[in-house]
């Protein structure tokens, strides 16, 4: 159920002609620069576009499940979320359960994985951007979704919770979950399991890092020169 | 009236008798013109209660008369009127339906007047609601006496050529055929011009430019005085360049004549028939 | 959140006792003055005056103001969902101007005197087709954005029809009042009938009720809902429809009432929090308690019609809360 396969996946205007077949249970990066599609790649697998082409989760044809099965199936998380109304953060990640029949189970321990629980009781409309893109992701872990897929998760978050957040992914990953995130940042794209590079709408190429992430692609794609740099890389205590 | 709709009427009338003449009726009158016609034709211990608009002098050819009675409220429903226990309640066509109902439902009987364009209409209403009342006589009496009047003028006003009039108005719709102003004017020797030159039927859109060129002998007005009555006439296009206007040629009546639908606006003929043809009346 | 939990545990009680309340206050003041004792004899039907008064007068008025004060009510809650808007009330998508067009249409055209039943249908029909024009307008599917701007485009149109229809049919000033009546909103002269047209409000209700789940997902956001779960399509759908009906419903038997619909759900918003499962029952008693209550006001206050009292509460309300928006 955790397997990604789109076939000529096609959004007029942002995606052309896509195909990608991921494996189950990796961590997997999406980069590209602005506008290539990776949002739209990412709402296209979870099935909120209507595309033209196919895309399968686990094998079968997402036009065959039905919706409730599908948010039990695979988590898509936005690149930010506007709350117009003040639910509180404990309710929000709790509707992650909405697939599962509303149990709440799991919501404490997403609260203490994504820093919330101090937060647990405020309206979700008085948040700010970094603790907003936090309630997002617990919510998506909270519904045990095999099938993850972000859309910028860390941009928002200061260095910490970015380090932690990628340490939660790869927990998630290493349990079978298939995680797929879109990122700027190149130097944590190196740490995944494999990277997806779009380039004008198109996937331009799919592997693991260290087969895709080369000077010439960050050239010929980013426009920028990888060169070797001493420096403080981060990470967490 | 046609005659179809008359016999409807009376036949209306006719009904309410076999049922049984009602002993003691307590009759409440809803709009202006029921209070005009009540006042008329009924004992004033049958009169239960009057319109709102009964003592308003603008409105109301009864105003003092009127002061006698109990009053309706504005905008009154259903209960406002039964308060009074009033065994007959009168309406027009333009009543709310859904007061209607409430009102039949409660077992009183609602008298509708739905003609009451020209001065037979008001005669029929007259006789109608005698008749309902049980005293058919003074209704032919009150009829009588105006048929009287209205024939004397008409004696006087033989042979005269009619005087080219208009009902000006602030809010540009003047009235043509089938509206109390043209009966008021074929009966006072006036020729209601919006009708016969404008060809306008019932409340209708001024033809501004066309006025200009009609032969407007005089215009119909109602105020308190001449001045005062034209003065809103005197900035308003088309009427501002009217030379009828600018002479002050003007009728003027009493407020509540031009809305009259009762028999009561045969003092409306007389008055303006004296201003259109004073060498009749020497 | 605590004071909202300790509330939320009164909300329902406290509504359903504010409703019978002023129930009780309705059922006894009128024009004619009877006293307790007449009231009770009069619903016994001891007393043929005061039953005639009670049970033909009274009775329909106050259930047909809870009724159309449970629609509007809720008719906003569900606009405030779908549209993800705290603002949004149910006339947003045109569906009063279109009743107001069909009963105006109605008036002007003289088939309102021919039956009771003449001018709340013909509001009715005006605003389904309403609606109908603002789907067709949005098309592919029913995205807010477009909804909105079709709605706003449908809202102005129908103005125009309204205008229209004054100008060329009601020479008649008698008309004018008749219309200007309507337009005003009120509850004069309620009868049994307008219950009746009004009584599918509870049904649709009842529909509303188990959708408050997935109104919570939805006012959240849409994609973000239709990725936990829900058939965001078919949800819209049905809200949509349910809005329309509770509207349309309540438009046709009260007239054009404002305010009801966004003034309830906020409240109770700001009281309660913003689970719709609770605010659809809550919204739904205090819509009918709302507008209950400013009838009588009005009828205290010297006949103020309805439509009045609750423009003269909601919109200085409307401008309190653009105060305490970011």
């Amino acid at each position: 159920m955790n397997s990604l396969d789109i076939t000529r996946g096609t959004v007029p205007g942002r995606l052309e002609d896509l195909s990608l077949e991921l494996p189950q249970g990796k961590l997997v990066g999406l980069v590209g620069p602005n506008g290539s599609g990776k949002s739209t790649l990412l709402q296209l697998s979870a099935g909120i576009l209507p595309p033209s082409g196919a895309v399968a989760w686990g094998g079968r044809a997402l036009a065959d499940i039905p919706a409730l099965e599908r948010g039990r199936c695979a988590s898509w998380v936005p690149q930010d979320a506007q709350f117009e109304f003040g639910f509180t953060v404990w309710s929000v990640v709790a509707q992650g359960r909405y697939a599962h029949g509303d149990d709440g189970k799991g919501v404490e321990a997403a609260l203490g994985l994504l820093d919330l629980e101090p937060l647990a009781a405020r309206p979700v409309n008085q948040l700010s951007g970094g603790e907003r893109a936090r309630v997002l992701l617990a919510r998506a872990l909270v519904t045990e979704a095999p099938l993850q897929l972000w859309d910028e998760p860390l941009a928002a978050l200061d260095p910490r919770h970015a380090l932690e957040t990628l340490r939660l992914a790869r927990a998630v990953s290493r349990r079978g979950t298939t995680v797929l995130f879109s990122l700027h940042d190149l130097r944590a794209a190196h740490e995944l399991d494999l990277v997806v590079v779009l380039h004008n709408h198109r996937l331009r190429a799919f592997g693991t890092p260290d087969e895709v992430l080369t000077p010439g692609l960050y050239l010929e794609v980013f426009g920028v020169r990888a060169v070797p740099a001493p420096g403080l890389s981060l990470e967490l205590p | 009236m046609p005659p179809l709709k008359r016999a409807a009427f009376l036949l209306l009338g006719l009904g309410s008798i076999l049922r049984g003449a009602p002993s003691a009726e307590r009759v409440v009158s809803q709009t202006v013109g029921t209070d005009e016609l009540l006042l008329a034709v009924a004992e004033p211990g049958q009169i239960a209660a009057l319109s709102h608009l009964a003592r308003d002098p603008e409105y109301s050819a009864v105003a003092d008369e009127a002061s006698g009675f109990p009053q309706l409220q504005l905008n009154g429903d259903a209960e406002s009127v039964l308060k009074f226990q009033p065994t007959l309640v009168l309406c027009a066509d333009y009543s709310r339906p859904e007061l209607v109902a409430q009102l039949r439902r409660a077992g009183v009987q609602v008298l509708i007047f739905d003609h009451y364009a020209t001065i037979e209409d008001a005669y029929a209403n007259l006789r109608v609601l005698g008749r309902v009342l049980g005293d058919g006589e003074r209704a032919e009496k009150v009829i009588a006496g105006c048929q009287r009047r209205v024939a004397a003028l008409e004696r006087r006003l033989k042979g005269l050529a009619p005087a080219g009039v208009i009902a000006p108005s602030t809010y540009g719709l003047i009235p043509g055929a089938n509206t109390t102003f043209q009966d008021l004017c074929d009966h006072s020797g006036a020729e209601n011009l919006a009708t016969t030159l404008g060809h306008l039927v019932g409340n209708a859109p001024q033809p501004s430019e066309d006025m200009l060129v009609w032969p407007i002998d005089f215009v119909v007005v109602s105020g308190k005085g001449v001045a005062g009555a034209l003065a809103p006439f005197r900035d308003l296009p088309p009427y501002e360049y009217l030379e009828v206007v600018r002479a002050s040629h003007a009728v003027l009546l009493p407020p509540w004549v031009l809305g009259c639908v009762s028999h009561h606006r045969i003092l409306g003929y007389e008055i303006m028939a004296q201003a259109l043809h004073p060498e009749a009346f020497k | 959140m605590n004071p909202r939990v300790r509330i939320s545990k009164f909300a329902l009680p406290g509504l359903l006792t504010a409703l019978f309340l002023l129930a009780l206050l309705a059922l006894g003041y009128g024009d004619m003055h009877l006293s307790p004792a007449r009231v009770w004899a009069g619903l016994r039907h001891e007393d043929p005056v005061a039953a005639t008064v009670i049970w033909q007068i009274r009775l329909p008025r106050i259930l047909v103001a809870m009724l159309v004060g449970a629609g509007l009510s809720a008719s906003g809650l569900v606009m405030q969902a779908f549209f993800r808007n705290s603002l949004a009330s149910p006339g947003l998508l045109g569906v009063s101007s279109g009743g107001a067009v069909g009963a105006v249409g109605a008036i002007a055209l003289g088939w309102a005197s021919t039956s009771l039943w003449a001018l709340p249908a013909a509001a009715i029909v005006g605003a389904l087709l309403a609606t109908g024009a603002v789907l067709l307008l949005a098309r592919q599917g029913a995205s807010g954005e477009r909804l909105l701007l079709a709605g706003v485009a449908l809202n102005a149109l129908l103005a125009a029809a309204t205008s229209y229809l004054l100008s060329e049919f009601t020479g008649p000033y008698e008309k004018n009042t008749q219309i200007l009546f309507w337009l005003l909103g009120g509850l004069e002269d309620r009868t049994w009938e307008h219950v009746m047209i009004a009584l599918p409000i509870v049904a649709a209700a009842a529909l509303l009720w188990p959708l408050g789940r997935p109104m919570d997902l939805l006012s959240l956001g849409a994609k973000e809902a239709q990725s936990l779960g829900v058939d965001v399509r078919g949800l819209r759908r049905r809200l949509l429809l349910l809005s329309t009906v509770l509207t349309a419903l309540a438009t046709a038997v009260a007239g054009s009432v404002g305010f009801v619909g966004l003034v309830v759900p906020q409240v109770l918003r700001l009281m309660v929090g913003p689970e719709h499962r609770r605010l659809v029952p809550l919204s739904l008693l205090g819509g009918a308690a709302f507008v209950l209550a400013c009838d009588v006001a009005g009828r205290a206050a010297g006949g103020l019609r309805l439509g009045v009292v609750t423009s003269l509460i909601g919109a200085p309300f409307f401008l309190w809360m653009l105060r305490k928006l970011p």
